[in-house]
């Protein structure tokens, strides 16, 4: 089975994701997930890429962390988090967060909180590709 | 040595993305933070976060030991 936590450059299966996810606990009663897509406008400007860079170690290690205070703080029963690295064309997948507990509730603060923090304190970053140039991109909301 | 990693926004305004500071005894981060300021003008006012050995810090005025390695990293923007 693989990691529940990874930066890849290949694009990841969302049922096999959560196929694992189910797999580590006949528990779960919900199971919510955030899927982070790439879109082809952004700031007023056609996007054609997104380029993005990690500092791979410390981003992985963030990404731990922040499974394992996500499971203690929502008290799930699993959860995973894949994040692309690499250059993507407009509707390709980027992010996967998957949160499952016993119950619906857990699950949904659970995702929304690991998305809101991922875009805090893992360092990635992204570039856009667009027809007046490239820009590397300030948060978004 | 000391080894320096630039990533993103910042590696583009230093226009590398490694280097090498001699270590000597008693350096602290402020010595390196300095030395960057001073070698890249400008490329010190996106930086956001340094890291060091992969952990975020704040204080600057920590201490180094040989063969540690820090980051300089604009706000980061992944998701």
């Amino acid at each position: 089975m693989s990691e529940p936590v990874r930066i890849q450059e290949q694009d990841f299966s969302q049922d096999a994701e959560i196929a694992a996810l189910k797999a580590s606990s006949k528990r779960m009663g919900g199971i919510a997930t955030f899927l982070g897509c790439a879109r082809d406008f952004s700031e007023g400007r056609d996007v054609s890429q997104i380029s993005f860079e990690a500092y791979g170690s410390m981003a992985l290690a963030e990404m731990r962390k922040l499974r394992e205070e996500a499971i203690s703080k929502f008290d799930l029963l699993d959860a995973r988090i894949v994040h692309r690295v690499t250059t993507v064309q407009a509707g390709d997948n980027i992010v996967f967060i998957a949160a499952g507990a016993a119950h619906r509730a857990a699950a949904f603060d659970a995702c929304r909180w690991i998305i809101d923090e991922l875009k805090q304190r893992v360092p990635i970053w992204k570039k856009e590709v667009t027809p007046e140039g490239e820009a590397w991109v300030t948060q978004h909301p | 040595m000391i080894k320096v990693l630039f990533f993103g926004p910042v590696a583009d305004r230093v226009e590398t993305r490694v280097m090498d500071i001699d270590y000597t005894d008693g350096m602290t981060l402020h010595d390196v933070t300095h030395k960057v300021g001073m070698l890249y003008p400008g490329a010190l006012s996106i930086v956001s976060f340094i890291a060091v050995n992969q952990e975020q810090v704040h204080d600057k005025q920590i201490g180094l030991n040989d063969n540690d390695e820090i980051a300089f990293m604009a706000k980061f923007s992944g998701g």
